[in-house]
């Protein structure tokens, strides 16, 4: 990995954004912030730090909505995106631990990897915690793990601009054309120090693994889901925000020429039919047992062994969601409690 | 890279088997080398267009020119349409997923519990067994409420005729046998002493059998299940078929009973909640 010196952190969009589709949070100007298209002569002053955006960038590569086939009548076809090459510019350090989970989890459907194969990933490292997050705990922050990006910002100290860490083939290769001048001085000490600063901010919630040892060991009684259940209010929005969450249902429709449309869109563990059966059998019937089952996919053991880490990159987004308190601190801080 | 889209397939035929159930025969437009691979208790999805899919088991697994039977139970939206089909037909195929049955007869014993629909995944490992002169490693008991509810008529003559095959229901008439298949346990294990079980019905059936098998000095690692879960990709990625943290269309439908029971936490002794909660 090389590491740049990189007066303009503009510049550097500007250049990426003419040779693909480029993609940075934006104030949407009525109090929102998304995922927004910028183009190569955008001279917007990047804003990298503050929480996370409301949305990750999963919805880039695991589409909220997307054709999987079609039937004419007489034959299936297979229906893959067509991408134009993309970046996603100023991704945190938890996001790019969430994307490379669902790189690991998607690793064999078209649809996820045809995006994803057409993307350039650009991450920022935070110099302070956000709000909610605590990614130092989870190991997924602030600073970025090796090959999770191709490209990684880190704000100089000193006020005279960022160095540049590439962090894959594609990355150097994007920024060929620039020709920045090769500089580590001070860059390590910089990312050690934020680090540093970053979990001496998320100390106090080091309760929250108190809660993921519980839940690990099955210390959390069937009651307590239960009660943790009635403040569901089954709306999705946990499951919708979560970087890692990659539930879905299939949609099926017929056009008015009788063309049939296969679509699969997001669904949520946390609905109440999720698991029903034409039967009439529900194996997750209660609220206790959904909410259980979500926090168990976000932190059981088992799952961090299949795929090398939890699924929770503590973004801290279903904290912000979550209309009944049941976000992570609501409930891994909770159950972690003598 | 996996292939969500569903291969053709033609309805070929189907007759009334049991009530509201039907059986099948398809033919996979096309059929490849995989198909030939499949092993009984495995399942596939089956597409209706514009009404989506759903997956079922197989009573006769694909042969070489892609023909195989399901029996399939009328019960919701996609049986409806599947039911108002006519022979010719065009539907759509994806599989064969999930692991299928264990099959190991000799030198083992083997019991066979089936309940109601659940014994059609038991169908092509039964045919497996009566083919290859296995017949004295096998026993089957098969249980239904009434005997309109009882599936594969025609197959269970021809088993019949081959190895010991008890059959009871919940609403006997005289003359016939009355109650569960567990009802008929103390009798199987003083005749055929099996060693292995296998079992498919009723969760509630199936944790009965596995209780009272153990209690009958079966090991649980000799005990196999199999689990109906919702299931909408059949490849471990819609997330719906999760029991623990195990996909159902991946590490099943067919689970052994001390596996399963460490996927919910659960012990054979309290095993009960478990499913109920799984």
């Amino acid at each position: 990995m090389s590491t740049h010196e990189l007066a303009e952190v503009e510049r550097l969009r500007r250049h990426l954004a003419q040779s693909r589709r480029l993609y940075e949070v934006r104030d949407d100007g009525q109090g929102g912030r998304h995922w927004q298209e910028v183009g190569p002569k955008d001279f917007t002053p990047l804003e990298p730090e503050g929480d996370p955006p409301p949305f990750s960038a999963k919805l880039f590569f695991f589409a909220e909505r997307e054709l999987l086939f079609r039937f004419d009548g007489g034959q299936f076809y297979s229906s893959l995106p067509e991408v134009r090459p993309q970046a996603i510019f100023g991704l945190h350090a938890c996001d790019l631990q969430a994307i490379a989970y669902q790189d690991r989890f998607f690793a064999q459907d078209p649809h996820y990897q045809a995006r994803r194969h057409a993307t350039l990933l650009v991450g920022v490292e935070c110099r302070e915690s956000c709000s909610n997050g605590f990614c130092s705990l989870v190991e997924s922050g602030p600073l970025v793990g090796d090959g999770l990006a191709d490209l990684v910002l880190v704000r100089r100290d000193d006020a005279r601009g960022w160095w540049l860490r590439v962090g894959s083939a594609a990355g150097a290769e994007a920024i060929r054309e620039l020709r920045l001048p090769t500089n580590l001085d001070g860059c390590q000490a910089t990312r050690e120090s934020n680090a540093a600063r970053v979990a001496l901010a998320q100390l106090h919630d080091r309760e929250l693994l108190d809660g993921v040892a519980a839940l690990n060991a099955g210390q959390v009684s069937a009651d307590t889901w239960e009660t943790l259940g009635t403040h569901c209010f089954g709306c999705s929005g946990c499951t919708q925000v979560c970087p890692t969450c990659s539930c879905f249902a299939p949609l099926e429709q017929v056009g008015a020429s009788g063309e049939v449309q296969h679509e699969r869109v997001w669904d949520s563990c946390l609905y109440e039919g999720f698991q029903a059966e034409a039967s009439g059998h529900n194996p997750s019937a209660s609220p206790g047992q959904r909410v259980q089952r979500f926090w168990l996919h976000k932190f059981g053991e088992p799952f961090r062994e299949q795929f090398g880490h939890y699924g929770c990159v503590g973004c801290g987004r279903c904290d912000r969601v979550c209309p009944g308190g049941i976000g992570v601190h609501g409930v891994i801080g909770e159950v972690g409690r003598p | 890279m996996i292939d969500l889209t569903p291969r053709k397939l033609h309805l070929l035929d189907s007759y009334e088997d049991g009530r509201d159930a039907r059986h099948f025969s398809f033919r996979i437009d096309f059929p490849q080398a995989h198909d030939l691979a499949t092993m009984p208790g495995q399942f596939f999805m089956l597409a209706v267009p514009g009404v989506g899919e759903a997956p079922f088991t197989y009573v006769s697994p694909p042969n070489l020119y892609g023909h195989f039977n399901a029996l399939i139970r009328r019960m919701g939206n996609l049986t409806d349409a599947l039911f108002a089909l006519r022979p010719g037909d065009t539907l759509g195929y994806r599989g064969p997923f999930g692991k299928g049955w264990p099959l190991f007869f000799s030198p083992r014993r083997v019991l066979v519990v089936a309940g109601g629909c659940g014994l059609a995944p038991l169908a092509g490992l039964i045919d497996e067994a009566s083919r290859e002169h296995l017949s004295s490693r096998l026993s089957v008991v098969y249980g239904a409420r009434r005997d309109e509810d009882q599936i594969l008529a025609r197959e269970r003559l021809r088993w019949k005729l081959a190895i010991p095959f008890i059959e009871t229901l919940d609403d006997a008439a005289a003359g016939q046998r009355r109650g569960t298949p567990l009802d008929h346990f103390d009798e199987v294990f003083a005749t055929v002493q099996p060693d292995t079980l296998l079992c498919c019905g009723p969760e509630s059936l199936m944790l009965g059998a596995a209780r009272a098998s153990v209690e009958h000095g079966i090991q649980p690692s000799r005990i196999w299940v199999s689990l109906e879960r919702r299931m909408h990709c059949g490849v471990g990625l819609c997330g719906h078929c999760y029991i623990g943290a195990s996909y159902a269309c991946l590490d099943g439908p067919t689970y052994r009973y001390d596996r399963f029971l460490a996927l919910t936490g659960a012990t054979d002794s309290c095993a009960a909640p478990a499913l109920q909660r799984c």
